[in-house]
């Protein structure tokens, strides 16, 4: 393993972040910061109901409040708009996707219409006085109703289940015939939450005249979110302008904010090419910007041999994700990521689904898709070993991959690049103070106390190969990944690199910089990396954002390649600067700047350089005439397009992964789990700066451990959103918030120039340790955990019976 | 979210005057708690406006009721919808009437499904607030009817 940072002089080291000198002292810029002269502000009317047709919407008397300048229903917008494309086959291709309800509304909180006003106020007013007339319908909140197809959604599909294959692998049937033990496992259910950034979505448009559309937005994947907007509006993509500053976390789910900005887009130009503003309140963002998907695993069976080794498990799941699809189907694959976990099981089916209900639509929510299969996993893994009398970690040791076998190929033909899962473990056992916790639980369990101990070992996948994307759909025209950086020499011998990156937090600014410092021999403050995401002003590719860890691979890589191709131009006007030969120059920094010092004492600075090409020139010789110090390089990951037929194909490059131990007590009263003591252990590869992983690693157990013990989107059988308001949603808080005992590994990926795995999504690893530690802990009264979601009203109905536990079959077979 | 109430009360008057009495939109809306106007449409339908509020979100609920089934002098019932800004309300309310020694026995049952912000933010309130401002409803029914506000003698 190599130490942190190792013989590096920037990459590896604690740099504090660049970006929280201007953020700490809230000079940062953010889209409602944003003010432009003759600016008017967008207010949605949203439905209250979760199902209802709309009979008519009655704007009269908003429309006549002083200052408001006109309202958009959907049925307008529907005459001058495409529905959003779909990226999946049919059913699912048949939705008709409008940035505003039409006809009807299928989500509480989906917009209806919108006011455009002089003042935020007024809108919100004025919205108040738009008369929407619904007649209520039938609300589906769960995918086994969805299922039936009693109620529709989307009649224009003809059915609620827009998506649905099987996916298998290895010889599913002979592994069971083989198998020493089976075990059958009732319904499993993965809760729906989202993520809680600082900034929620917002947007400024102005439609400009000349047809240009220009956006001030926080969506972290502009290029993804452009390419629905272009055909919808019926504009060329190139008349889209993006352009991002900070922006407060997205953890995905801005992603899907694209309906939004074309709404504001239609209001620019309805009130005469003005801006517009919309930035949403807390209560919208909850009811409707973006949730993480729901799942529910049914007739699950596992077959194991005679050590206790999992050797198959045939499955069925039913994905919810919301009433529309804008990002999904995608979901319905990006699992298959990680179909093995960390384990050695080569023979699997799942037969999955993907359903509508009347809930707010899904976003790539962090871990999107993966951290919901990893649960799963997790569960099998500790509810067999738990019916099998396997002690937890022994059960994961002996399923685990073992380091020796990595690069591992999962039975789906993806590439596990590199890691110690054992190693892992042991760390963690380590940290937490396995055998005395152990030694604790028992004393406690004699005094009647509720404690368990529960392991979550867990994946970050990163770097999507997007040919994923045609398993679900075979024409779609995607594959590969890519991601572009620019570095220049300005004219004053500034360094300048743009990216085409979305950064949301994740600290691009400051690891760019160290990277850049570290191969020019310089100090990473001289280094200004462009803040934001700009199609006009910044390099970009198609797959450009941020989003499915991998900017450390990705975008690293691409600055790698613009620093390698400056380098060369750097030292050709060196060499005709100082009479030398390249091999004689060297990068550094000067006493006058960064420099390339040649021979003796001769040197040259950026400066000289940039002056040489941009107002000099005269004096270089035809040859050197084609430099720019202006570079820009694209990286594209080795990536083949799947085998669609079979499923098969590396759909990730990298798998950082992640092990958490936790220790839990259940109040006998109240039944509040307190978390006693936590350890995360973390390995993403090489780290760039362990500040910003260590921030990251934070972060994703944050926001898990809420997710486990405290927050849920729950709805109502009417399709209200009972967590509208942090005070309902309960997000984590510094005050619930554990101490962490962390510690990182690094198992450098052969995949990346600099040994880097993406992370930051952390694959949901509290929610697998919370769950193993409920069910440790309440083993004894009967309880086997079924669910992702345990707040004390959840534990006190399960252990009343209320909530049943999953029904757990053993079937032993001779030997 | 559903919110279901029923009882019954008792008042000194023949059945048919408390039939027409709860059937007659001009005399039986002035009771709704917090009324402010009514709007008789015909003979079957009216819009009710009452002052409704729950923490902050407070404003004007427009109501749409109509009489859904009459059987004189023993059963009359109203479906409605109402909304204002946070919610939205489906409703229905019967009443069962039943000739009992010295007056009626008035058997009432009501359901409202709520929808939108105000369900979502004020559930915890809407339940007790449904409940006290129904108590109030029938106090002033059997108020009005014991009283002779009824239109005949006590």
């Amino acid at each position: 393993m190599t130490p942190p940072g190792g013989d590096k002089k920037w990459v590896g080291k604690p740099l504090r972040r660049k970006e929280d000198d201007r953020l700490v002292r809230g000079r940062g810029k953010f889209v409602d910061d944003y003010e432009m002269a003759g600016m008017r502000y967008l207010h949605f009317v949203r439905s209250p109901f979760g199902h209802a047709r709309i009979r008519g919407i009655d704007a009269s008397a908003a429309e006549n409040l002083p200052g408001v300048e006109a309202v958009l229903t959907g049925a307008e917008l529907a005459e001058t708009v495409q529905p959003f494309m779909q990226i999946g086959p049919d059913p699912g291709a048949k939705l008709l996707d409008y940035p505003m309800a039409v006809g009807k509304v299928r989500y509480q909180g989906e917009p209806v219409a919108a006011v455009i006003a002089a003042s935020r106020m007024v809108a919100e007013d004025a919205a108040e006085l738009v008369e929407v007339d619904y007649e209520p319908l039938p609300a589906v909140i769960d995918a086994e109703t969805a299922l039936l197809d009693e109620t529709l959604l989307h009649e224009e599909a003809g059915t609620n289940a827009i998506y649905g294959d099987r996916f298998e692998w290895g010889e599913v049937d002979r592994a069971f015939e083989e198998a020493a033990t089976v075990v059958s496992i009732g319904r499993l259910h993965f809760h729906r939450f989202s993520s809680t950034p600082l900034e929620n979505n917002g947007v400024v448009c102005r439609w400009e005249p000349d047809g240009k559309i220009y956006f001030v937005c926080n969506n972290s994947f502009p290029t993804f979110g452009i390419q629905f907007l272009a055909p919808a509006l019926g504009v060329a993509l190139e008349q889209i302008h993006v352009q991002t500053h900070d922006i407060g976390g997205s953890f995905g789910i801005k992603i899907t904010n694209y309906p939004q900005m074309a709404v504001c887009a239609l209001a620019s130009r309805r009130v005469g090419g003005r801006p517009v503003k919309w930035v949403e309140t807390r209560t919208e963002h909850l009811q409707g910007s973006g949730h993480g998907n729901e799942r529910t695993y049914l007739d699950t069976r596992v077959a194991l041999d005679a050590d206790g080794v999992i050797t198959a498990i045939s499955s069925r799941h039913l994905d919810d994700c919301g009433a529309y699809l804008r990002y999904e189907p995608l979901g319905c694959v990006i699992w298959s990521q990680v179909v093995c976990a960390t384990y050695r099981l080569r023979n699997l089916r799942i037969d999955f689904q993907q359903l509508v209900t009347n809930k707010c639509p899904t976003a790539p929510n962090r871990g999107y898709s993966r951290l919901q299969h990893l649960w799963f996993m997790e569960r099998v893994l500790d509810i067999c070993g738990h019916r099998l009398g396997i002690p937890a970690d022994e059960m994961r040791l002996r399923n685990y991959v073992r380091p020796d076998e990595m690069p591992y190929t999962t039975p789906n033909g993806c590439v596990y690049d590199s890691g110690d899962y054992p190693a892992m473990l042991a760390r963690a056992k380590e940290l937490i103070g396995w055998d005395t916790w152990r030694a604790k639980q028992r004393e406690a369990r004699e005094a009647g106390r509720w404690v368990g101990i529960g392991i979550g070992t867990t994946l970050d996948s990163g770097t999507n190969n997007f040919g994923q994307s045609r398993i679900l759909n075979r024409f779609l025209p995607f594959s590969g990944n890519s991601e572009a950086a620019n570095i220049k020499i300005d004219i004053d011998g500034q360094i300048v690199v743009s990216l085409g990156s979305v950064p949301q937090g994740q600290g691009h600014e400051t690891t760019t910089a160290q990277v850049v410092a570290e191969e020019l021999g310089i100090h990473p403050d001289r280094v200004r990396v462009r803040t934001g995401f700009n199609t006009e002003w910044n390099t970009y590719t198609g797959h450009s954002g941020t989003y499915a860890s991998q900017f450390a691979v990705t975008g690293l890589s691409a600055v790698h390649g613009a620093v390698g191709k400056l380098k060369k131009e750097l030292a050709r006007l060196a060499a005709f600067r100082l009479g030398c030969g390249e091999d004689q120059l060297s990068f550094e920094e000067g006493e006058e700047g960064p420099c390339l010092k040649g021979p003796g004492d001769a040197s040259v600075n950026y400066w000289g350089l940039a002056n040489l090409v941009n107002v000099n020139n005269a004096e270089l010789p035809q040859e050197l005439r084609e430099l720019t110090l202006n570079c820009r390089y694209i990286y594209v990951p080795p990536f083949e397009v799947p085998d669609v037929e079979k499923k098969y194909g590396n759909l990730t490059l990298t798998y950082a992964a992640q092990l958490h131990v936790a220790v839990v007590e259940v109040d006998r009263r109240t039944c509040q789990a307190r978390i006693l003591d936590y350890a995360v252990v973390d390995d993403c590869g090489t780290v760039i700066n362990p500040v910003v992983v260590e921030g990251q690693v934070h972060g994703a157990a944050a926001h898990g451990i809420g997710a486990a013990l405290y927050e849920t989107c729950a709805y109502d059988p009417e399709g209200n959103l009972m967590t509208s308001t942090f005070s309902d949603y309960c997000p984590i808080t510094a005050i619930n918030m554990p101490s962490l005992r962390c510690a990182n590994m690094q198992t450098p990926s052969p995949f990346s120039f600099n040994g880097a795995k993406g992370m930051g999504e952390g694959g949901g690893a509290p929610l697998h340790a919370l769950s193993a530690a409920l069910q440790d802990a309440l083993l004894s009264e009967g309880v086997i955990v079924g669910d992702s979601h345990n707040p004390p009203d959840a534990i006190f109905q399960t252990l009343r019976g209320m909530r049943p536990s999953p029904r757990v079959e053993v079937e032993r077979r001779g030997a | 979210m559903i919110i279901t109430h029923q009882g019954d009360f008792q008042v000194s008057r023949p059945r048919q005057e408390v039939y027409d009495f709860l059937t007659d939109p001009e005399r039986f809306a002035p009771l709704l708690p917090h009324f402010k106007s009514l709007e008789v449409t015909d003979p079957n339908n009216f819009v009710v406006k009452i002052k409704v509020g729950v923490s902050h979100i407070r404003g004007t609920a427009t109501v749409r009721l109509s009489n859904q089934e009459r059987r004189p002098p023993e059963h009359a019932s109203y479906t409605g919808t109402g909304s204002m800004a946070g919610g939205s309300v489906s409703l229905g309310a019967s009443f069962d009437l039943a000739e009992v020694e010295g007056g009626t026995r008035v058997n009432w049952q009501g359901q409202a499904q709520v929808f939108g912000k105000i369900a979502s933010v004020a559930r915890g309130l809407l339940e007790p607030l449904t409940r006290k401002n129904i108590q109030a409803l029938i106090d002033s029914l059997q108020g009005a009817l014991d009283s002779g506000a009824a239109g005949g003698p006590a």
